[in-house]
């Protein structure tokens, strides 16, 4: 059976230090604007005591790629082992597939006058290495994983300020991060 | 499989094309666009990876493996040869290829018309080496001296061959420097005079620690590779406390957070110390053996000190407190990582004697896994050629004049006898990093030239008369250590100077050459020399012998860790007077401290500025380096202040509101970003130099000294976390 590649997320590791967003911008030397992975802080809100907990984001390479069904162009391919694949020789710069990931995954590349996505490292991967951003985090807080593994069945899908999951099921799993204690000063 | 390379080579070979085509119209650099590719044998051999060494004032300090392609920097990744950098860079060291080929450089030597106008002309090297000669010698020829060259050079490059700026300087003679460190002089003067110098257990051991005490520190953002060290004794069952005045994002990750009254650690120390006594908790045996002054040490907090008194203090629960002293004191090996943040203050050298004390009495000194951490000089123990030079013949020194670093401004336009005329600045920009940068920026304008060598158009680069372009890492030669490991590395020479830029010492060597051009015998400077030898005479056979080699060139094989001293005190030959740990320390006396670790009382927010404004260190930056860089504003460029939300209702500010935040000094507007990680008296605004924005935290700083750093450094601290301000919507 073939794999079906996604990230883990491991926010209970992440010290959302963006190493990852700039060890995939050290990689693909991306012009300033575009960013294949980004490290969003999650509101304080979601827990029982303020804290500084972040969610490491790139393309979710879901089961079923939003941009993929609206491209015009088909510069969009989801290959056997899960990845979604943007080809930017196909891709007319429409933006579509900007405006159609609930995610806002998809970058335009004012330079090339296209859009460009992270593509899990592709190549990097056929070469037996990791992803940049696998790879360049200190806290090893991120891995691809083959969703077909059993071990990898309970993994959280979602955390709380996820966009909703059922219209496009992106692979992406989480490991929520756990808050310690806080003894707090007085608020007078 | 085949299917897959077809597709990927064939997009390689379009993007690249694409990129380059849009490349040549918009930029000056050619980047391919590297994507689906199998790099081929022909494009290995133009390959080739470089060893580089961060050389930024940070704990980490990295080993670097960069990727160069045809005299290209391609990318960058940390060596996996160092088991500290593990083959990993934090944000900032990642974005390095972004530093080199940003189109902010300063590409050649400028002279500008008007400081502050921005009417820069480029000039040639040779021209700017002529003015800053001609002046050098005109002062000299009229004050007799050359007193009145100033040189205020720091941190910004820690390249030991970076030391080389002050030998320039020592090689016309005498002159002011600059002296001390804002960053964390108050800690190492404590640290003195309780053990004799600073020196910390190597960061990898934290794994052995079943107790981890982070106190005022965020190696979350300030030590990213430490906190691997510090998830793996998580993993291993110890217990994680942070002590802070916010919720960091260190203190985000720890299983106890406790939130303290800023600059009352002190406090907190010494009540945990009291209950430890109370319960005959302490280490009697390692005390009699290892210590001096236990005794009265413990008289004092007997007779003064209550639980009940540190609760009240600090803001932290009586019962909190007696639970961490207990848990702290039973629980072996116990290790406090003692932050800068926390000795920016007043009492700051204070308090960390404090916690000293605690790591002493609880015989957490000298062991795997304990400690009291603040930093250590073990491993600097370099020759400093390039800093060490003669002046020239004929001209007796009397010494250097010091000014302190930390009241930059005021002091030179205080200097008298003769009078500051002429400033070097390197590896700083005081204009953004000052208390009181109106002041600065005063003394800059009272001078006859002001000469700057710096990659980048910053404020401080906008005062100068004449802007030199230096090298980045890369394109320069050199070895770093850390204040933290214990790892040594080399630096090689990775690509061509971009431009015309050249390295501090090239610049030294030339500009000797031009002084001794129009005065023979003005400069001792050496005017050649390769990088080899420059780098073979900082070496000496005890280096060699701490990091276990016959020759630095085994430095080109990878970077190298002391072989030995990595458990700081092990043998307990501590370097006070008495060769003991000193809860008594003449010193401290002789200095017009306290002789004991006593309480100092910290400083009381003013009734018109109530609010208490921590400016601690940014992720994305060290100080003035790296925000400015598109590929981190990109990720943020919006100045904000950290507010409590109730504050923030008191003051009707909603989140995103413009604010200002102001007192006597000065005023920065900000954008309020609403927040329960602080209090509701403290508001928290990173120190950052934003490209293009003028907004600098420090025009609300006054100069105030911290109260220790003066024995170790020359000058005490700032106490930058004693800044009170008000707040007001705008």
């Amino acid at each position: 059976m073939a794999k079906k590649l996604a990230f883990l997320v491991n926010c209970e590791a992440c010290i959302g230090c963006h190493a990852c967003e700039n060890a995939c911008k050290n990689e693909y030397q991306q012009e300033a604007s575009v960013r294949w992975r980004k490290v969003y802080p999650m509101q304080e809100k979601s827990f029982d005591v303020p804290v500084r907990v972040h969610v490491s984001l790139a393309c979710n390479h879901c089961e079923e790629p939003a941009c993929m069904k609206v491209c015009p162009a088909k510069a969009y391919t989801k290959r056997e082992d899960g990845i979604v694949i943007h080809d930017n020789e196909a891709c007319i710069g429409c933006k579509l597939c900007m405006m159609a990931c609930p995610y806002q995954v998809p970058c335009y590349d004012k330079n090339l006058g296209k859009v460009t996505k992270c593509d899990m490292c592709a190549a990097r991967q056929d070469d037996g290495e990791l992803p940049a951003c696998v790879k360049g985090c200190p806290m090893d807080a991120l891995a691809v994983i083959d969703l077909q593994e059993e071990k990898y069945q309970k993994l959280k899908a979602s955390l709380p300020g996820y966009p909703k999951n059922e219209i496009t099921h992106p692979t992406t799993r989480f490991v929520a991060a756990t808050v310690g204690k806080q003894i707090r000063r007085g608020e007078e | 499989m085949d299917k897959k390379n077809v597709f990927s080579r064939r997009a390689f070979l379009k993007g690249s094309f694409t990129a380059i085509l849009v490349g040549t119209g918009t930029s000056l650099i050619n980047f391919d666009f590297p994507t689906f590719r199998k790099i081929t044998a022909a494009e290995l051999s133009r390959l080739k990876v470089v060893q580089s060494a961060c050389p930024r004032n940070c704990y980490d300090t990295c080993s670097i493996l960069s990727t160069v392609e045809d005299g290209v920097l391609k990318k960058v990744e940390g060596d996996p040869k160092s088991s500290f950098t593990r083959g990993k860079l934090c944000a900032k060291g990642l974005s390095y290829t972004r530093s080199v080929y940003s189109p902010d450089r300063i590409k050649y030597p400028m002279r500008q018309v008007g400081r502050g106008s921005g009417n820069w002309k480029r000039i040639s090297w040779d021209e700017a080496y002529t003015d800053i000669a001609k002046q050098i010698l005109k002062i000299k020829k009229e004050y007799g001296t050359t007193l009145p060259i100033c040189l205020n050079k720091y941190s910004g490059n820690l390249n030991i061959l970076n030391y080389g700026i002050e030998g320039m300087m020592s090689s016309i003679g005498d002159t002011t420097r600059a002296t001390g460190t804002p960053c964390w002089p108050a800690g190492i003067d404590a640290q003195t005079f309780d053990f004799g110098t600073i020196y910390n257990n190597d960061p990898e051991d934290i794994v052995n620690s079943k107790y981890l005490i982070i106190w005022g520190a965020n190696p979350s953002w300030c030590s990213v590779h430490s906190m691997h060290f510090v998830k793996e004794a998580k993993k291993r069952g110890c217990k994680l406390v942070v002590i802070d005045p916010i919720v960091t994002q260190t203190a985000s990750k720890a299983d106890l957070f406790i939130q303290i009254k800023p600059s009352t650690d002190g406090a907190l120390a010494l009540g945990m110390a009291k209950y430890i006594l109370d319960n005959n908790l302490h280490d009697a045996a390692w005390l009699a053996q290892n210590s001096k002054g236990a005794k009265e040490f413990f008289d004092y907090v007997n007779e003064n000190i209550t639980v009940t008194w540190a609760a009240e203090k600090t803001g932290i629960p009586k019962e909190v407190i007696e639970k961490l002293a207990r848990e702290y004191a039973t629980t072996k090996p116990a290790n406090i990582w003692i932050g800068y943040g926390m000795q920016r203050h007043t009492n700051g050298g204070q308090n960390v004697r404090n916690i000293d004390a605690l790591a002493a009495m609880t015989g957490n000194i000298g062991k795997s896994g304990g400690g009291a951490q603040y930093a250590q000089l073990q491993t600097w123990g370099f020759q400093y050629n390039a800093m060490v030079q003669k002046p020239p013949s004929g001209i007796e020194s009397k010494g250097n004049r010091s000014i302190n670093i930390n009241n930059f401004g005021a002091e030179v336009l205080n200097a008298a006898e003769p009078p500051i005329k002429m400033l070097w600045i390197a590896c700083r920009s005081p204009l953004t990093q000052d208390p009181e940068p109106d002041m600065v920026k005063k003394a800059f304008e009272a001078m006859d030239l002001v000469v700057t060598a710096d990659m980048y158009m910053n404020p401080t680069v906008a005062m100068s008369d004449i802007v030199l372009p230096v090298t980045t890492t890369f394109e320069s030669t050199g070895i770093s250590v850390s204040y933290w490991h214990y790892w040594l590395a080399l630096n090689e020479q990775a690509i061509k100077p971009m431009y015309e830029t050249k390295n501090d010492v090239t610049i030294a060597m030339e500009l000797s050459e031009k002084l001794n051009e129009l005065e023979q015998g003005s400069c001792t400077y050496p005017t050649s020399g390769d990088w080899d030898s420059w780098i073979s005479k900082e070496f000496n056979p005890a280096i060699y012998k701490q990091f276990g080699m016959k020759d630095w060139q085994e430095l080109k094989e990878g970077p190298k860790k002391a072989q030995t001293g990595l458990i700081a005190w092990q043998d307990g030959k501590f370097k006070t007077p008495s060769g003991k740990y000193e809860f008594l320390s003449e010193n401290a006396q002789k200095d017009g401290h306290p002789v004991l670790p006593i309480y100092v009382e910290e400083m009381q927010a003013p009734k018109q500025y109530p609010l208490r404004c921590l400016s601690p260190h940014w992720k994305l930056s060290i100080n003035s380096q790296f925000q400015n860089l598109d590929w981190m504003a990109a990720i943020n460029n919006e100045p904000f202040v950290e507010i409590h939300p109730k504050t923030a209702q008191k003051y009707n500010i909603n989140s995103g509101d413009k604010v200002s935040i102001f007192n006597e000094r000065g005023e920065v507007n900000l954008v309020a970003k609403l927040t329960e990680t602080t209090t509701v008296d403290t508001v928290v605004v990173y120190e950052i130099w934003y490209k293009d924005k003028k907004i600098n935290i420090n025009t609300t700083l006054k100069a105030i000294p911290s109260d220790m750093g003066k024995k170790a450094t020359g000058m005490p601290g700032i106490a930058f976390h004693d800044n009170f301000v008000a707040i007001k919507k705008v």
